[in-house]
């Protein structure tokens, strides 16, 4: 092993593809991101260098707020639904006792693979105040409530980032699926055999042990939740108004929609770090030390 | 022996990505340094017959434009077959646009790729005037006998306010038009309304008897925007179009006012539930199966309309604040033209060619919209006989065009962020925000 650490070429030789295309992909449109915020430039004709002014004009700016507020509601709603039922239906699942569990298993996972227009388009219907699904229903069971669903300001943001919640929920529930998987069947065992009831154990074994994949899947549902754009994009067009816009949306409208590349690029890159810091923070709090069987 | 395939390996890598690199870097710049130079050194006598020179040898032009439904296809293709009889020598390569506020366009030109003609808008003939992306085309306009096709209402659609000509027009000045269902009217016994307190009497009728009174595609930003302009269009004729130069605020008293009466019929309920998340199939479907007394769309809407409702459809003019405002303001309609149209990559190798094709295809372009598309409201004059005849609602209409007096459409804004500010704030009135909350966004985006 050592031998092979020791060559310096060949530790270049397997980690410079990679390297390469990392650079090229990830951290040079970056570092250009980062460089495109200091100026005032439409995208087209020359730019000029502005400094700080984007940054200074984005924290004046309502709607960056009004981003920022939006990508924390969204985070923490896909957060808590996509974790917590993933994990609800990942020990359901993994209990033998539970009949069709392959069904289920692929039931759930199914979303995940549609592409997130027809998922967009589908709630669209089911959202829909005049013969959408969800109001029927409620009509149905002889109650009086009906929701505006996508043209209340209030509520749009709410139904936006449930039909994300709802379509990667089975991606955090395969993940923590395999997670109560790996957990070796002794630990278990022996807690039954010490007199623990089956969800006794599933708090004091299972989940703990999940832990490294908890951190995982809030990476994923937080940095997703702080970045989204599509769910917007397709159902609502970041309206009514301005009350669905999140910074990718507010970074859309700047570059693509007024031409304003410098002003898009500051927000991208507020994004960026916000998602950074949200990782390195979750990386702190959660799973610090590693689980080793 | 290790040391030695990677170092092979390494260099080989290293070989390709910058044999990479540097394509990348030719690629770039070769159209810009190939395309600059033939125009540029490209005598004018030499190209003063372009017809003649281009029935010599074939020449092969990428061509980016909408093609994307009947209304845009049918005449793109008669343009094209017409195209093949005058100029046989020409291909067109048809590359087609994309919806995306011209992001395509604008990466083709960043990176020297640009198409030889391109549908330009306002805001598209701005940006690349300054980056010497689009060809004036003054000279050929006069040359081809373009500028004295153009009808003189029309005008406006040829020149920008420098006095230019950037893009050869086909489209006239279109308007907005509030379409409704006489039947559903008449069944309910509500008057046509021409003020806005028998609108607003009108919305309180068909609310109470289950039918939607205005179905609108609120989804899409723009008639938002149009829906607004008619009710500012009523205090102050330039509509909006004041508001994009500077010239107003929606702070003033014609606007704010504006925004309130507009704010309290949808208060009323004026739009059917979900407006803003419903797109023109949906809402044109509540119109078309009777379900929604009025509808709002451009005067392009004539023929579905008469379509699918026969002659129960018709369109009113625009309520005004009382009788004699009615009267007085009945021919300002929300909507109107702007510069644009085929535009010419001044660093084309065919440059006069494309020039010349550019404005030989949106003539033929206007021709098939007024021959068999049903409109009269073209760009350029028209001298063929009318294939498909008027339905009876453009018939109306084209008695009013040649006194009407237009603002101009939320896509014709010269000022982009005020164009995405007031889309965004009349989105925020359909669903329901105050009126001042309008004025306040509107307000901080004009004169930016």
């Amino acid at each position: 092993m050592n031998k092979y650490l020791g060559n310096k070429a060949a530790i270049a030789v397997f980690v410079l593809p990679a390297l390469l295309l990392y650079s090229l992909i990830v951290f040079w449109p970056l570092v250009q991101t980062v460089y495109r915020s200091l100026f005032d430039w439409d995208g087209v004709n020359t730019a000029s260098f502005i400094g700080l002014d984007n940054y200074k004009e984005l924290l004046d700016d309502d709607l960056f707020w009004t981003s920022l507020k939006n990508g924390a509601i969204f985070a923490a709603l896909i957060a808590v639904f996509q974790i917590g039922l993933g994990t609800l239906l990942a020990l359901a699942i993994s209990d033998a006792k539970v009949k069709g569990r392959k069904w289920l298993r692929i039931s759930f996972f199914m979303p995940v693979v549609l592409s997130v227009t027809v998922v967009c388009q589908l709630w669209l219907s089911i959202y829909n105040a005049e013969y959408g699904l969800l109001n029927k229903l409620f009509e149905l069971l002889g109650l009086s409530y009906r929701q505006d669903w996508l043209s209340d300001p209030g509520v749009a943001i709410f139904a936006i980032a449930f039909v994300n919640a709802w379509q990667f929920m089975g991606y955090h529930f395969a993940l923590l699926f395999a997670g109560v998987k790996s957990i070796p069947e002794q630990f278990v065992e022996a807690a039954k055999i010490d007199g623990a009831s089956k969800w006794r154990s599933h708090w004091l074994i299972t989940l703990p042990l999940l832990k490294e994949t908890y951190r995982f899947c809030l990476v994923f549902a937080v940095t997703g939740g702080l970045s989204a754009f599509a769910q917007m994009f397709i159902m609502s067009s970041g309206g009514p108004g301005t009350s669905t816009y999140t910074l990718t949306y507010l970074m859309y409208r700047s570059a693509f929609r007024i031409n304003e590349f410098g002003y898009g690029s500051a927000s991208a890159v507020v994004l960026v770090l916000e998602c950074l810091i949200a990782t390195l923070v979750i990386n702190r709090l959660v799973a610090r030390e590693r689980i080793i069987y | 022996m290790i040391k030695q395939t990677a170092a092979l390996l390494s260099v080989a890598l290293l070989g390709l990505s910058t044999a990479a690199c540097g394509s990348n870097n030719n690629s770039e710049s070769q159209p810009s340094a190939s395309g600059a130079s033939p125009s540029a050194s490209e005598p004018a006598s030499e190209s003063a017959s372009a017809s003649a020179s281009a029935s010599a040898e074939p020449v092969k032009l990428r061509i980016y434009a909408q093609y994307a439904d009947d209304d845009t296809k049918l005449p793109y293709d008669y343009a094209v077959a017409e195209l093949k009889k005058e100029m046989p020598n020409v291909e067109l390569e048809l590359e087609i646009q994309a919806q995306d506020d011209g992001q395509k366009l604008k990466t083709y030109a960043a990176t020297g790729n640009l198409p030889d003609i391109f549908q330009a808008g306002l805001d598209i003939i701005n940006t690349f005037k300054e980056s010497g992306n689009i060809l004036q085309l003054d000279e050929y306009s006069d040359k081809y006998g373009f500028t004295d096709a153009v009808l003189p209402s029309a005008m406006n659609t040829l020149k920008t306010d420098d006095g230019h000509v950037y893009a050869f027009p086909y489209a006239g000045n279109e308007m907005i038009l509030l379409y409704y269902n006489k039947e559903l009217f008449e069944q309910n016994g509500v008057k046509v309304p021409t003020t806005f307190e028998e609108w607003q009497q009108a919305v309180e009728t068909f609310k109470k008897n289950d039918i939607i009174p205005l179905a609108l595609f609120a989804k899409e930003k723009w008639p938002d925007v149009a829906l607004y302009d008619i009710f500012a269009s009523r205090y102050d004729e330039a509509g909006i179009t004041k508001l994009d130069k500077g010239l107003a605020k929606a702070s003033d008293e014609a606007y704010k006012t504006a925004a309130e009466q507009l704010a309290a019929l949808v208060k009323a309920g004026l739009l059917q539930k979900g407006a803003t998340s419903m797109n023109y199939d949906q809402a044109s479907a509540l119109f078309f199966e009777g379900k929604a007394a009025m509808f709002l769309n451009g005067q392009w809407d004539i023929e579905a309309s008469t379509n699918a409702l026969g002659d129960k459809v018709d369109w009113m003019y625009y309520p005004g604040t009382d009788a004699s405002n009615y009267e007085s303001s009945k021919l300002v309609f929300s909507g109107g033209g702007g510069p644009g149209g085929y535009a010419v990559n001044p660093k084309s190798k065919n440059v006069e060619v494309a020039a010349e094709v550019a404005a030989f295809i949106s003539r033929k372009y206007a021709e098939f919209k007024y021959t068999e598309r049903g409109t009269p409201i073209v760009a350029t004059k028209v001298d063929k006989e009318i294939v498909k005849a008027y339905p009876p609602m453009m018939e109306k209409l084209a008695q009013a065009i040649p006194n009407m007096k237009t603002t101009a459409f939320a896509w014709g804004l010269s000022n982009p962020k005020f164009k995405a500010a007031i889309e965004d704030a009349s989105q925020g009135l359909m669903a329901g925000t105050t009126a001042e909350q309008f004025v306040k966004e509107v307000d901080k985006a004009i004169g930016q």
